[in-house]
């Protein structure tokens, strides 16, 4: 018997989290993320663990901050007004690079918006969220399943590279039930905590901190940071390609639109239409040189997205003007239907 | 303060009109019609994110049959700072005639918790503004989180009752006291089971000028557990247990407004509750004990306060 149990993917990724280690959780209500730290506040404390949920989400975040700081595997949850607030910690948690994990279930936007499933979060999630010259990993998850494995990866990206990391879903990711499986994964081989404040007994004090107001420190701290992100382009690169060996067409999606996507072109198939899938799942680091790649192949691309128009930026950067890159969105928290992206595709192929 | 003539305020046409979505036996709603009959002057009315604003305006709907504006959740205290300041600056020069009032309302949530700052710097500033909390002790939109208003050992989804941690481990926040050591006009505690007091209240702090703060227990069918009609005699006992004594803080007088004859047990309070359901565990009994003692610490407090005692 396999052991598969169903459950709803914010409560999967709680799940997920406490398999990997997280031992420290600090959260904020808002719709569509609750079951998660609803989910932490049972099992935390039963696994030794701290649940707390804050006056907010600018203090959940520096409470993430702190944590982080001694050492802990720590994670925080909200959705996109809340990671608005969070910005400003986020940006001092990769100033002092420090790791962490950060799931954000996008609703629409922007200001109050909707609760409605949405990727408009997309650029504020990439391009580095908040003030300063910084990036998140990015890991965007399609299934209950893949927001599972993504956990994990996302503690050992967040310490190799000691920085935050992303889970960027939607309501849709969150509040769906899926069959998932907790499989036992073997540790990588993570760099050995030694910069955490935990009493300095016996050692060198060590100092964590994001102000650097010596312009060669900070120059120089700039550089390794962003020397940090060119090693993620290089190493934490993830996607999914699907019937891309002939394509002629192909659509670039992530996230709930790639199943979508997936049933679109199902449907394409099945009227001789010859169309793939490009579904980057790290959206930072953008799977650039797959899409660069596939521009030699395909006569066009299609990115569909949730939103007016924000991956479609980075599509467009990897193609490089080589071949056109048209766009489909949803922007009202509404998800696309197959047959609305069949219609465009046919258009685009025109 | 106007004289309170109940009659008449009964024939005030509604601010809040029926057919918003609050779930039945809200008490968030009830307050409101309360306050808002409190005045004849057209008011302003700004709402933090939660119930009342979700469910009161869904667009294109309203409820609403004046101004209404909602921004965020942290921060109806300064939105109404905006829009009070620039009603005063239009008047000053003689654009805008007139008396308008300006009420700020929020939830424990946005009120206790991420409103905080705001609030206290709207008060700080001096606003000529009524706040208006509706406290039902959790994030009830959200589904029913703690908040720093939820009364100690409340079960929520966030400080679930378990075998070892029997709900939430602290006391809640006195806010009232924290908003009167700002100094302002006009403060005051109230429940809508009294509709009197609470309107007299919203009355008083209508008029005085500069701001005032009424904060208002509220039930919560879904988050307190018990029954939709049970609400005003839950919080009937919440006033006769001294759990929410109904005060008032005016220029800095403090008066108590409701001295029960003989001070019900706590259990009165709590056992009604699904809520507070563990409690009644035998091996829970001694945070019953525990909870009697704070009432009873805080209601002596408040005695010697008002000067009662």
């Amino acid at each position: 018997m396999s052991d598969k149990i169903l459950m709803k993917g914010n409560e999967a990724i709680a799940e997920a989290a406490i398999r990997a280690g997280c031992t420290h959780f600090f959260g904020y209500p808002i719709t569509p993320q609750n079951e998660l730290p609803a989910y932490m506040a049972e099992k935390l404390p039963e696994q030794g663990g701290v649940f707390l949920q804050a006056e907010s989400e600018v203090a959940a975040i520096n409470m993430v901050y702190g944590a982080s700081a001694a050492g802990a595997r720590v994670m925080t949850s909200s959705s996109s007004p809340g990671i608005s607030l969070k910005a400003e910690g986020i940006s001092y948690i990769a100033g002092a690079e420090l790791p962490c994990v950060i799931v954000n279930m996008v609703r629409a936007g922007p200001g109050l918006g909707g609760i409605g499933p949405s990727q408009s979060d997309y650029f504020q999630a990439t391009k580095g969220m908040a003030h300063g010259d910084f990036r998140l990993a990015v890991l965007a998850p399609d299934s209950v399943q893949e927001a599972v494995d993504l956990t994990r990866q996302a503690f050992d990206i967040a310490d190799k590279y000691r920085n935050p990391v992303m889970i960027l879903g939607d309501g849709v990711i969150g509040q769906m039930m899926e069959p998932v499986e907790f499989k036992e994964i073997d540790s990588p081989e993570l760099p050995e905590k030694d910069w955490i404040v935990d009493g300095a007994e016996g050692r060198e004090r060590n100092i964590i901190h994001s102000l650097r107001l010596k312009t060669e420190d900070l120059t120089e701290h700039n550089w390794k940071l962003a020397r940090k992100y060119e090693q993620m382009q290089e190493d934490e690169v993830r996607y999914e390609e699907k019937l891309m060996d002939d394509a002629e067409v192909a659509i670039v999606a992530y996230g709930t639109t790639a199943r979508v996507v997936k049933t679109a072109i199902k449907e394409a198939r099945a009227e001789g239409i010859k169309v793939g899938l490009i579904r980057p799942i790290s959206l930072f680091p953008f799977p650039k040189k797959v899409i660069k790649k596939a521009a030699q192949q395909v006569d066009c691309f299609l990115t569909v997205e949730m939103s007016t128009g924000q991956m479609v930026e980075d599509v467009r950067l990897a193609v490089n003007g080589e071949r056109s890159v048209a766009f489909y969105g949803s922007p009202g928290g509404a998800v696309p239907s197959p047959a609305e992206i069949l219609v465009k595709l046919k258009e685009v192929m025109e | 303060m106007s004289k309170v003539d109940l009659k008449e305020i009964a024939k005030q046409e509604e601010e809040l009109t029926g057919g918003h979505r609050l779930c039945s036996g809200c008490g968030a709603s009830i307050i409101v019609r309360q306050v808002m009959r409190a005045t004849e002057d057209p008011v302003v009315v700004g709402i933090a994110t939660g119930c009342l604003e979700v469910s009161t305006t869904i667009y294109p709907y309203t409820a609403w049959k004046g101004s209404f504006i909602h921004n965020a959740f942290e921060n109806v205290a300064a939105t109404i700072s905006g829009a009070e300041s620039a009603f005063r600056s239009l008047k000053r020069q003689g654009k805008l005639e007139g008396d308008t009032k300006f009420l700020a309302i929020g939830g424990d949530g946005g009120t206790y918790d991420i409103g905080f700052q705001s609030l206290s710097g709207a008060l700080e500033r001096g606003h000529d503004m009524v706040y208006l909390c509706y406290d039902n002790g959790a994030y009830m939109n959200t589904g029913i989180q703690r908040s720093s208003a939820t009364p100690r050992n409340a079960s929520t989804s966030t400080s679930p009752d378990g075998e070892v941690i029997p709900g939430k481990q602290q006391f809640k926040k006195e806010l009232t006291d924290i908003v009167a050591a700002h100094n302002i006009p006009y403060v005051a505690q109230a429940s809508p089971h009294n509709f009197r007091d609470l309107i007299k209240k919203a009355r008083k702090a209508f008029e005085v000028e500069g701001p005032a703060f009424l904060n208002v227990l509220a039930q919560c069918p879904r988050g307190w557990r018990h029954p939709e009609g049970e609400g005003l005699d839950i919080l009937r006992a919440a006033t006769d247990t001294c759990f929410w004594p109904l005060f008032e803080v005016e220029n800095g007088e403090w008066k108590l407004n409701y001295i029960p004859r003989e001070k019900a047990p706590i259990t009165d309070w709590l056992k009604p509750q699904g809520r507070f359901k563990h409690l009644f565990k035998d091996k829970n009994k001694y945070l019953i004990d525990e909870i009697q003692e704070h009432v009873d610490q805080r209601w002596e407090t408040l005695l010697h306060r008002t000067g009662e005692k």
